[in-house]
């Protein structure tokens, strides 16, 4: 029906004003939602059956919002979307919002993170809805009805709601940071203690660089910077050609989201390969990256060394330059050229992309000549 | 969060004795299992437990009507001042911030049309897209249609959404408890969505279930139409059971049910058929919080020997204060589909109630004719049958609307 798509669009546009205004305000959003006269999103002379379905349609789209994967602010603003809808409804008794068992922790993880940060418009806001019993609280999100003749709509995810996929981030969190720094002191102080001479540890015992703990940390803040610079300058530019980049990044996100699962495929099953033997270095397989239309290698090595990504279809490149937009590309892709930091290292040719284990980093990194 | 291990669910009259080979143990957090479609199977009850114990009781599970928040600026100071202290509580900030958040999120930050402007009418410049679809749907209606108001269908079918919504029953004995699961079971053929309490029997909802074939009445009576039979098939029929994930429930209440899922069991059992054991059991044992379901996903049920219905259980939560909370009314019908009535072909009036076959009066066969009709054209004043033919009793489908 019509009214679905209009309602995604009218959601997206005033989700998307609200994330440019890089606020998590109410009062901010008010002023969005009373600019863009939201709440007349039900008038029209809906009869009452009409009413029903749409108003369980808009907080049904407006709820999808509230969920991961949506960045934080997006989160928040489809929280007070939900509030606004769910008090201008003209339905009477009014039209609940669902809520599913398996998401209902995460809500409550995200309501609890919104006071720990002080965000306490958004916190009272859904203290309010849960006060009012705004919701039903169900097993599954929608009413299923094993309805195999109809097409299933792919839900798709808005590309510019997420927050980029950082793998890197991903894996090097704080706490993994903080549990590294403990290790390596320990360690450090285990060599002290077994060695001879207690102030300096045995030379044989020099199996890892000192300093390692420190580089990682640099090189994590150096990525969460540029990560920082490449989101910022292209909000700016988003601001000029807003609405036509939203669209064509929706359209091409069918067409790269195929993409990028059929090089997925690919790379998975070419990515693995097997380190060869020091006599037999000549002869490493190396993954092909000279195609860069498709190629994209998800791997999961030494992440610490290098900024490994996945790499996108090339067919968005010129767009995911202007936007800035999830594209975290392979740095050894020179043809793709972006302004990305490049890491150089000298071993490459034996680290080839087999996915490798956590430990074996260390045996390594005694190849290496200089930090 | 923890996994409920299950122990033994209750189910009066039997063993204690659960379908031992289904869900395993005790996942009970509804998933899909096939994308879209329909979730592995879980254990009703213990689905409700999961709910009720992440919520707290007053605030979420009450059905009294919820207390209306303190407007900022109305009412008493000492409304607003325990409010204050309530989410001052609740979020960790201070009181003079809650008495801002009070007047920051109240809700008349929300309205969008002016005093005085009719929210039915559509405002001129607006960019939702939303409004532009329906603006242009208006429009086409008020150029195509001399009279502009909702079908018979619509009326009826929002009429069955809604008749039964904030319903108080007024035998206390007869409310629903706090917690109660309502579970949305959706039956095919004919269309029909009814809402069932999770503490009912499935022999409650097999008895609300109106089936056509029920009403039937078995005979010819073309020789004897005065006779009206009293005996209609479900009253004959009383047999029925229910299948759900690999039980067969069987309705046992009365000497002559039989069992009629033993017909499959044998079958599937004879040979290596690739089906897993199948158990039986008594319907009238088990209520909706005793089974294992897989929302979303059709099972069946069958009565009158082979008349068969495919069910879907599409939705379970938790009732809300503006449901129906009178148990008596449950299991209850929200959704049916609007069936038109065969006609009697005289007078094109009334409802048919024979059916003719061989009827040399009459131009077609089968041939419908109400009561009245029939009687005019077949019989004579004294009642005397005139002509040949066979005459059966006809119920038609649409007898429920």
């Amino acid at each position: 029906m019509g009214s679905s798509a209009g309602l995604k669009d009218d959601c997206e546009a005033l989700l998307s004003r609200f994330q440019e205004m890089d606020s998590v305000r109410f009062e901010d959003f008010t002023e969005l939602w009373r600019s863009m006269k939201f709440g007349t999103i039900f008038c029209g002379r809906m009869r009452n059956l009409e009413k029903n379905t749409f108003t369980k349609e808009a907080l049904t789209s407006a709820w999808r919002y509230f969920l991961p994967p949506y960045t934080f602010q997006i989160r928040v603003g489809a929280l007070y979307l939900l509030y606004g809808l769910y008090n201008t409804q003209l339905c009477q008794p009014k039209q609940k919002i669902r809520v599913a068992l398996k998401d209902w922790d995460e809500i409550l993880k995200f309501q609890q993170d919104l006071i720990n940060a002080q965000h306490f418009d958004a916190a009272y806001i859904f203290r309010r809805l849960r006060l009012d019993r705004a919701f039903h609280f169900t097993a599954m999100p929608k009413l299923l009805s094993y309805r195999m003749k109809k097409k299933m709509q792919r839900t798709e995810i808005t590309e510019e709601f997420k927050d980029p996929n950082d793998r890197v981030m991903k894996l090097i969190t704080s706490d993994v940071l903080e549990e590294m720094m403990n290790v390596h002191d320990h360690y450090q102080r285990m060599k002290h203690v077994i060695s001879a001479d207690k102030s300096n540890p045995e030379k044989s015992l020099n199996l890892i660089k000192d300093d390692f703990f420190d580089n990682i940390k640099n090189i994590v803040l150096e990525h969460q910077q540029w990560h920082k610079d490449r989101k910022n300058p292209p909000l700016k530019l988003k601001v000029k050609g807003g609405e036509e980049k939203i669209e064509r990044n929706s359209q091409q996100s069918e067409r790269c989201e195929r993409a990028e699962s059929l090089a997925k495929i690919k790379s998975k099953a070419f990515s693995v390969v097997v380190q060869a033997s020091k006599s037999r270095r000549h002869r490493q397989v190396k993954v092909d990256f000279s195609d860069s239309e498709s190629s994209q290698v998800q791997t999961k090595t030494t992440r610490k060394r290098r900024n490994k990504e996945t790499l996108k279809p090339a067919g968005r490149k010129v767009s995911s330059r202007d936007r800035g937009d999830m594209q975290n590309l392979h740095k050894e892709d020179k043809s793709l050229s972006l302004s990305m930091p490049v890491v150089t290292e000298e071993d490459e040719e034996n680290e080839s992309f087999s996915e490798t284990e956590f430990t074996a980093p260390k045996r390594r990194r005694k190849q290496r000549t200089k930090s | 969060m923890a996994e409920d291990s299950l122990g033994d669910p209750a189910c009066g009259g039997m063993d204690g004795r659960q379908d031992p080979v289904l869900s395993s143990g005790g996942f009970n957090f509804p998933e899909y299992e096939l994308p879209e479609l329909n979730t592995h199977a879980f254990h009703v009850a213990a689905f409700g437990e999961l709910w009720r114990g992440r919520l707290r009781g007053e605030g979420d599970l009450s059905l009294k009507e919820p207390p209306a928040p303190a407007l900022p600026g109305a009412g008493g100071v000492s409304d607003s001042g325990s409010e204050d202290a309530a989410v001052a509580r609740d979020l960790g900030c201070s009181l003079e911030t809650a008495a801002e958040l009070r007047a920051v999120c109240g809700l008349d930050k929300l309205k969008c049309l002016q005093e005085g402007e009719d929210p039915e009418v559509i405002p001129e410049n607006t960019d939702l897209v939303t409004l532009g679809v329906r603006k242009r749907l208006l429009k086409h209606r008020e150029e195509t249609l001399t009279i502009d108001r909702p079908c018979r269908q619509e009326t009826f079918a929002y009429e069955m959404e809604s008749h039964a919504i904030g319903k108080k029953p007024e035998n206390s004995a007869d409310m629903i408890e706090e917690g109660e699961l309502i579970l949305s079971h959706k039956e095919h053929k004919p269309y029909q969505t009814m809402l069932v309490l999770g503490s009912q029997k499935l022999t409650e909802l097999r008895d609300s279930i109106c089936c056509v074939s029920d009403l039937q009445i078995g005979g010819e009576f073309s020789n004897t139409p005065d006779q009206a039979p009293e005996n209609i098939s479900k009253d004959l029929y009383k047999s029925a059971f229910f299948y759900f994930e690999g039980t067969f429930y069987n309705d046992k209440r009365y000497p002559e049910c039989r069992d009629l899922s033993r017909t499959i069991i044998e079958w599937s059992e004879s040979h290596d058929r690739g089906y897993g054991k199948f158990h039986t059991a008594k319907m009238e044992d088990f209520t909706f919080n005793d089974l294992y379901i897989k929302v979303g996903f059709p099972y069946l049920y069958c009565h009158q020997g082979d008349c068969e219905h495919v069910v879907v259980i599409t939705d379970i939560r938790l009732v809300h204060h503006d449901d129906c909370l009178d148990k008596t009314l449950y299991p209850l019908l929200i959704k049916k589909h609007w069936l038109w009535t065969r006609k009697c072909f005289v007078c094109k009036m009334f409802t048919a109630r024979w059916v003719t076959n061989n009827d040399s009066f009459a131009p077609q066969d089968p041939c419908f004719f109400c009561d009245v009709c029939f009687r005019m054209l077949h019989y004579d004043a004294e009642g005397n049958k005139l002509g040949e033919f066979l005459a059966y009793p006809y119920v038609d489908p649409g007898t429920f609307n």
